[in-house]
């Protein structure tokens, strides 16, 4: 509509011609003003001053200020130029504004609609740049402590760049050459223009609502190749910074080269120089994979095959000092035992045997002197009889229990000694129990034996003998038998009876036998 | 067998941990052959994913209900 500025187009400065000769309404003055200023400014004009009275409304329009030492300038810039502004404004920065100037015929006000305003002596970008640092920073996106580690061996990594470009030829080179067993997502952006920040936060966020559909993403490099400033803006967006912090899949940045250093990386869990450098961040090298496998392999194997000898050297020297050098030695000593068990009844018995014998012995003794009864003998021969059949029924009982032994022997050496013994031992008890009774029983009926043959010897008495030309010569008086002379003296009165009767005699020429040694 | 849910790096994780176990000697000879056959399972494992697995490119594509589509990659020349 409005024409370039031109010097010659500027009217007279005193055209009263035109002016009507009566009073003016406010509305035609301010016309005529609108008219002067706006046929005599150029449609552009850079105005350089300070920024005060900054006020940014609810509807998102700006409103300010710029004023010098003597003159003051109101100001406005509608939302949508403000919102392009890379930096924040404020009070006392020296600006340079470039707008139109226009008149406000309702508040018969003339102001600058400004639609750029840039820092003096610093670029805007630059400034911008400084400006979000300080704010992020202060919100802590860039602590260290925030980042997330990367994995050592991700299954799958995910590209947020433009899909064409030698970004992305340089990452999926680099990443197929490493760790060919990998999956590789691209998800294609702009990266760079109006609106790249916004799709390159999306697809930060996309990805990380949908990692789980995608079956997991390990890792995520953010990027681009080399560019102007303009041409990096998009990543020192805040939009996208927040949008890394936000990320629970950790990423790598990678935007230019190396001198470039962005928002985006100084809140990136990790900043690659470039994006082939990203590439070789983000995966390792297979072929060391499998190396380090296979060095864990061998120290897996050393280490068995290290504690099983050191097991085995610890089983020789238990096996060398241990009962199991000697596996029968626990068997013996209870063999031994069961011996020493079968020894005492066996000694006991002996002992009664021998007083028994000795006692038979006597008997027969006797029985020899008096010339026994054949009744007698044969009591003798049953006795010896006895004897013998109580000597093999002892010593059969004690062969069963060495076979008993023997067997739990047998089971000792298959079966675990800790868990026989105690049974075995109670066997053992059992068996010597038995064997005491047994020959408790052998003896009593041997005693009882013993005892009849006395009593048949005592009531045969001496009559017996008497028939054979024995007598016996007893005291007169008191009848106490004669044994020997010094029971009586010369005409002692005695009574000696012989097989059908007695007489009396008298007691003459005591003679003493001559003894003998 | 190793479970079909372990990762690479949690098997290789486990693998490092068996080995530390069976080099220190703490633990008794069947707990360490026990220790050590899941260890060459684990080793086995780890070999399969990695031969197993190739390479895959593909391209991620938003879809209208913000879903994200696979589909395949073509490498574009720029323009």
């Amino acid at each position: 509509m409005r024409k370039p500025f031109d010097p010659s187009l500027v009217p007279d400065p005193t055209p009263t011609a035109a002016l009507p000769s009566g009073p003016l309404s406010v509305s035609q003055l301010t016309a005529i003003i609108k008219r002067a200023i706006e046929t005599t400014l150029p449609a552009t004009v850079h105005v350089l001053g300070e920024l005060s009275n900054l006020k940014r409304h609810s509807s998102g329009h700006l409103y300010f200020t710029l004023k010098d030492r003597s003159s003051e300038l109101a100001c406005v810039m509608w939302r949508s130029e403000a919102a392009k502004m890379k930096f924040t404004p404020a009070d006392g920065m020296e600006v340079i504004a470039t707008g139109t100037v226009e008149v406000f015929e309702r508040a018969g006000r003339y102001q600058l609609y400004a639609r750029k305003i840039e820092p003096r002596g610093v670029g805007s970008l630059e400034l911008a740049f400084r400006q979000l640092c300080e704010k992020l920073a202060q919100e802590g996106l860039f602590d260290a402590g925030r980042k997330k580690p990367l994995p050592a061996y991700p299954n799958r990594v995910v590209l947020v760049t433009s899909p064409t470009g030698a970004a992305v030829t340089d990452m999926l080179r680099t990443l197929t050459r490493r760790f060919p067993c990998l999956g590789v997502l691209v998800y294609p952006v702009r990266v760079q223009g109006d609106g790249a920040a916004a799709e390159i936060a999306a697809a930060i966020r996309n990805v990380n609502r949908c990692a789980e559909s995608l079956g997991g993403v390990d890792v995520m490099i953010v990027g681009r190749g080399g560019g102007s400033v303009e041409d990096l803006w998009a990543f020192n967006e805040e939009v996208v910074a927040r949008a890394i912090f936000a990320s629970r899949i950790p990423i790598i940045s990678a935007v230019g080269h190396e001198v470039d250093v962005t928002i985006a990386d100084l809140v990136a869990d990790v900043r690659a120089a470039t994006p082939t450098a990203a590439a070789e961040l983000a995966v390792p090298v297979l072929e060391d994979v499998l190396a380090g496998l296979a060095i864990l392999e061998g120290r897996l194997r050393r280490a068995a095959v290290g504690q099983t000898a050191l097991a085995g050297a610890r089983l020789g020297g238990v096996v060398a000092r241990g009962p199991f050098r000697e596996p029968l030695a626990v068997v013996r000593r209870r063999e031994q035992f069961l011996d020493e068990l079968a020894d005492r009844p066996g000694r006991a018995l002996r002992v009664r045997m021998q007083a028994v014998r000795r006692r038979v012995e006597a008997l027969e003794a006797v029985v020899q002197r008096i010339a026994p009864h054949a009744y007698l003998l044969r009591s003798a021969v049953r006795l010896r009889d006895a004897e013998h059949r109580l000597r093999r029924a002892v010593e059969r009982l004690l062969e069963r229990m060495r076979q008993g032994a023997a067997a739990a022997q047998q089971r000792l050496r298959t079966a675990s000694p800790a868990t026989l013994l105690p049974r075995w031992g109670e066997r053992l008890t059992r068996h010597e129990g038995a064997m005491l009774a047994a020959v408790r029983h052998a003896h009593s009926l041997l005693r009882e034996r013993v005892q009849l043959k006395e009593e048949v010897l005592s009531a045969l008495s001496y009559k017996s003998v008497l028939g054979r030309g024995f007598s016996i010569t007893r005291l007169k008086r008191g009848r106490a038998v004669v044994r020997s002379l010094a029971q009586i003296h010369d005409h002692d009165r005695t009574l000696t009876e012989v097989a059908d009767g007695e007489f009396e005699a008298e007691v003459l020429n005591l003679r003493q036998l001559e003894l003998f040694e | 067998m190793a479970k079909p849910k372990l990762t690479f790096e949690e098997a290789l994780k486990q693998l490092e941990t068996i080995a530390e176990q069976i080099e220190q000697g703490k633990i008794g000879l069947e707990e360490s052959i026990a220790q050590y056959e899941q260890g060459m399972t684990l080793v086995r494992y780890c070999r399969e994913v990695l031969s197993k697995a190739e390479l895959r490119i593909q391209r991620l594509q938003q879809r209208g209900d913000g879903t994200l589509e696979v589909t395949p990659f073509e490498p574009q020349a720029e323009p």
